[in-house]
């Protein structure tokens, strides 16, 4: 295992508003947190209406208004840093677009943008956060993919996340220093509206179990999340540069229903049985949709998730365990509890 | 034989020439005869169904003419015709590059 | 080599086929004691007199000329051999194990008695000793190097398969010897009195009272055999279409296992095409659901692989010198079925891919392009219509985006599990082979596998039938008080 760096005195985060985004700040600028660190965090936030909100995290935060798809903007976020006194965190980027050349425009383009003010700036350490979608699915449900495999695109978001991915490396290819992180689902505290809607559904018991629920995804702990980006920021010389980063083992699908459903329970909620089984053909259907849609330039959330319901998504995280000491010690059932009760202490109805 | 020959050979014939305009004539027919020599192999039930292919691209032949039957075909995007395609496709190639390895891409000899 | 005249009216043991099951078969029973004659289709030539992968052994040595194939969607091309020693004369001659996995599967869900993988280590232990089972020596062929090399690249476990060569003092690679059943279990047997016929072609059998009758076809004359006991081991696809053809229908010939593969070429900066030597690494990581290999590369075979996209693809077949030819091999979830047909002597074969295999097949011949990139690879043609040219890790997308296995060249040299072995009823055969709705009738080949194993099937087809056939001689000598 390789030794690390000393954080950078500033970080920038992009994305700062996101999810993983939001965890990152709260998780380098806790006092005496695990990941915690000295010197100052610039969050890139979309809008002037979002500066107080992120400021109110830590008064070691400097948000900045800036648009990653527009460069003029990224110049003053980088002007004032002395070259190699800084490292990037890029996570911004989009999901679920109102439409298909959205895809495009942030998550390649802006990744573009980003890349080249950080690395005119001088950047230390380019950390962009990539996907699973630049490889599709796994065929079978015992398959998983491993440390190196072929692209293979989910769609409109894959394609943009490999167009990123390929720019970050021909950077490193061009002598930048930037790893890549590659995580899958997300869950954890910080979980924006759509997730909070997923936990709905499974207490109502309204979650539709495509096919057999056999169908394996791999999910990250908001947590293991941020301890993988900080692991792979910091890691010196590193021999490979991209990494899986998720929980240790994928989980199928009914097994993740089951476990929110016990997790809101031993939260206090009062869970429906889910009786929710969809045919297998409605996932394929549902996938067949999402491409006439998305060739469209359309994009339909709700098809597009059906649509990817029956597949297994799997992955290896023994690479990001050998080179980096990474170890995600949160169980599934712990992660969810904490997320529930993230949840009910804003306020939000589950 | 004969049979086979009248068959399979013209079409075989016309779509080499179509694919392979380089091949010289002496060749061309050395790999019509080995295609049909193959046909002539093939098992019973999968050759009465290669045969009855063949009648309809006869019939085609005689309607439309060779080259424009072979223009029609050749793209292989037709269920059936297009695997007959594929067929002689697949024998010619194999036959002209075994036999003549540094043949060009179009039929040229080395 | 026996001619018509050697036929004899009458044998205690006829072995219809020279193959890997029947040539074992042969010279267990011989050796034995038994008086065996082996009836083979083909003709005998012998290993060296043709040049492997040529189109002049796929007229002589394969059935129908090679140009056999599964009906479906796609069409499945497959080979079989057709000649004294059957497919081991023109296989690659990679051997391997079956998993001990595999062998607890098909012991468990087939009820097969008395199949424990240690009885087999010993069995295999004899085989490999007998094949000359071995690696190459000094270095492997630069098509194999690029298996290994770009497999390691990708941190993905490959390794060496052993052939059962035999190498000359100081020999290389490409100097073996294969030993076939030709070269070893043939002679065996002819030396233990067994008489091999060739040219022989068995139309049915029939049960006559005391024995069993062969009606066989031999110089263009109908004879007819009376055996004690008759081994069928035509091979998985033949085997199945005589029993129907003999009034043995049931759970005969419906499951029908092989292993589906894509292939792709790829052009190096180097000269790495070795014509008719076949790669001898693999590739594992992904066992046993994929598997990566060579295949023979020889101009007219690198065409055939070019074909699919002749328009975009053919001009590269000019540098064939730079190219090789490999596949991705999945084990398959879809079953096919072999149906004898009244009026032909050659039966329908049919094959149906699920769309979990449709996908494997993309996956796997997506991975395998990665590792030729790896390993150096400036172009990679995938063997598919609609296909793209891939020349870095962004064609891969397209790759994956195009591919169809409907427009695919998939095949399978692998064929097997036609009459499965073992207790359980959907078995047409007993643990041993031996033909439940009949006496004195014993399959022993490739039909009997009850699935695919993952690995070439030959090594598992010899132990089998080297242990059913020991079974049936010791039976046979302890009622013989």
């Amino acid at each position: 295992m390789n030794s690390r760096l000393d954080p950078p005195p500033t970080t920038v985060v992009t994305g700062a508003t996101g999810w993983l985004g939001t965890a990152l700040l709260h998780a380098l600028t806790a006092e005496g947190a695990r990941w915690g660190r000295p010197g100052r965090i610039r969050a890139l936030v979309h809008r002037a209406s979002e500066v107080l909100v992120t400021a109110r995290i830590s008064p070691r935060i400097d948000p900045v208004v800036a648009d990653i798809t527009r460069p003029r903007s990224l110049t003053q976020v980088f002007s004032d840093l002395e070259p190699g006194s800084f490292d990037v965190v890029h996570t911004a980027g989009i999901i679920h677009p109102p439409d298909v050349a959205t895809f495009e425009r942030v998550n390649a383009q802006g990744t573009r943008n980003v890349l080249q003010a950080a690395r005119a700036a001088g950047v230390r350490r380019f950390v962009h956060v990539s996907s699973n979608s630049p490889f599709g699915t796994n065929p079978i449900p015992s398959e998983y993919f491993r440390r190196e495999e072929p692209y293979a695109p989910y769609f409109g978001y894959g394609i943009s996340k490999m167009e990123a991915e390929l720019l970050v490396r021909d950077s490193i290819d061009d002598g930048l220093d930037a790893v890549i992180v590659r995580p899958p689902w997300f869950y954890g505290p910080h979980q924006p509206a759509r997730q909070t809607t997923f936990f709905t559904m499974v207490r109502t018991g309204r979650f539709p179990i495509v096919g057999d629920g056999r169908q394996r995804r791999s999910m990250v702990y908001v947590d293991h999340l941020v301890q993988g980006v900080v692991l792979a920021e910091l890691v010196e010389r590193p021999m490979y540069r991209a990494w899986w980063i998720a929980d240790r083992e994928p989980y199928p699908l009914e097994h993740v229903i089951q476990t929110v459903g016990e997790a809101l329970r031993a939260e206090g909620y009062e869970v429906a049985e889910n009786s929710l089984r969809v045919p297998a053909f409605v996932g394929r259907f549902a996938e067949a949709a999402d491409r006439v849609i998305q060739k469209s330039g359309r994009y339909v959330t709700q098809v597009h998730v059906l649509g990817e319901m029956d597949k297994t998504i799997a992955v290896d995280v023994s690479a990001a365990v050998d080179d980096l000491g990474y170890d995600p010690d949160t169980s599934l059932l712990d992660g969810m509890r904490r997320s529930i009760r993230w949840c009910r202490a804003r306020g939000i109805t589950l | 034989m004969a049979l086979l020959t009248v068959l399979h050979a013209p079409f075989a014939d016309v779509l080499i020439a179509h694919d392979m305009p380089g091949l010289p004539a002496a060749r061309r027919a050395r790999s019509v005869d080995f295609a049909v020599g193959r046909i002539a192999l093939m098992p019973g039930p999968t050759r009465v169904g290669v045969d009855l292919i063949a009648v309809a691209v006869r019939a085609l032949m005689v309607v439309l003419g060779g080259a424009r039957t072979v223009r029609l075909l050749a793209p292989v995007t037709l269920p059936l015709l297009g695997e007959y395609v594929r067929l002689h496709r697949s024998l010619a190639y194999a036959y002209v590059w075994e036999t003549w390895p540094d043949t060009a891409v179009d039929g040229t000899p080395a | 080599m026996n001619t018509a005249d050697a036929l004899p009216t009458r044998c205690e043991v006829l072995v219809v086929g020279s193959g890997a099951g029947g040539a074992t078969t042969a010279a267990v029973l011989a050796e034995a004691g038994i008086d065996v004659v082996v009836v083979e289709e083909g003709e005998w030539i012998a290993q060296g007199e043709i040049v492997p992968f040529s189109l002049e052994q796929m007229e002589r040595q394969y059935r129908s000329g090679g140009v056999t194939v599964a009906l479906g969607r796609p069409g499945i091309a497959y080979t079989e051999g057709r000649c004294v020693g059957g497919g081991t004369e023109i296989n690659s001659g990679l051997y391997r194990r079956p998993p001990a996995d595999v062998l607890d599967r098909w012991r468990d869900q087939y009820g097969i008695a008395d199949f424990a993988p240690e009885e087999f280590d010993s069995i295999a232990d004899e085989v490999e000793e007998e094949l000359s089972v071995r690696t190459v020596p000094g270095a492997v062929t630069p098509s194999s190097g690029l298996l290994r090399d770009g497999s390691d690249a990708l941190g993905w476990r490959q390794s060496e398969i052993p052939r059962w060569m035999e190498y000359p003092e100081g020999g290389s690679a490409t100097s073996g010897r294969r030993r076939s059943m030709t070269e070893t279990y043939l002679p065996r047997a002819r030396r233990a009195g067994a008489r091999v016929v060739s040219g022989c072609r068995v139309r049915r059998l029939r049960q006559a009272g005391h024995g069993v009758v062969v009606d066989l076809e031999v110089a263009g004359a109908r004879r007819e055999v009376l055996a004690d006991h008759v081994f069928v081991c035509g091979g998985a696809i033949q085997t199945p279409a005589l029993l129907q053809r003999s009034g043995l229908r049931r759970d005969v010939g419906a499951s029908l296992a092989i292993h589906p593969t894509v292939k792709l070429s790829a052009r190096f900066p180097d000269e790495v095409n070795v014509g008719d030597d076949v790669p001898v690494h693999q590739v594992k990581e992904f066992a046993p659901n994929l598997s990566f290999g060579g295949s023979a590369s020889h101009p007219g075979l690198l065409a055939l692989a070019l074909s699919d996209e002749w328009p975009k693809f053919g001009q590269v077949v000019e540098s064939w010198r730079h190219m090789s030819v490999f596949y991705a091999a999945i084990t398959s979830e879809g079953r096919g079925r072999v149906d004898a047909l009244p009026g032909f002597q050659d039966p329908v074969v049919t094959y149906r891919l699920t769309r979990r295999d449709r996908d494997l097949l993309r996956a796997g011949l997506n991975r395998l392009a990665l590792v030729m990139l790896e390993a150096g690879a400036t172009e990679v043609y995938p063997s598919y219509r609609g296909a793209p040219v891939v020349r870095g890790r962004r064609d891969l997308a397209d790759l994956a985006a195009r591919f169809s296995a409907n427009r695919a060249s998939v095949m399978t040299v692998h064929l097997c599990s036609t009459v499965p072995m073992g207790e359980s009823d959907r078995c047409p055969v007993d643990s041993f082979g031996a033909v439940k709705a009949a006496d004195r009738i014993t399959v022993n080949d490739a039909s009997l596998l009850p699935d695919a194993p993952g690995v070439n099937p030959q090594a598992a087809v010899m132990a089998i039938a080297i242990r059913n056939a020991r079974h049936f001689a010791a039976r046979r000598s302890g009622g013989r008080t």
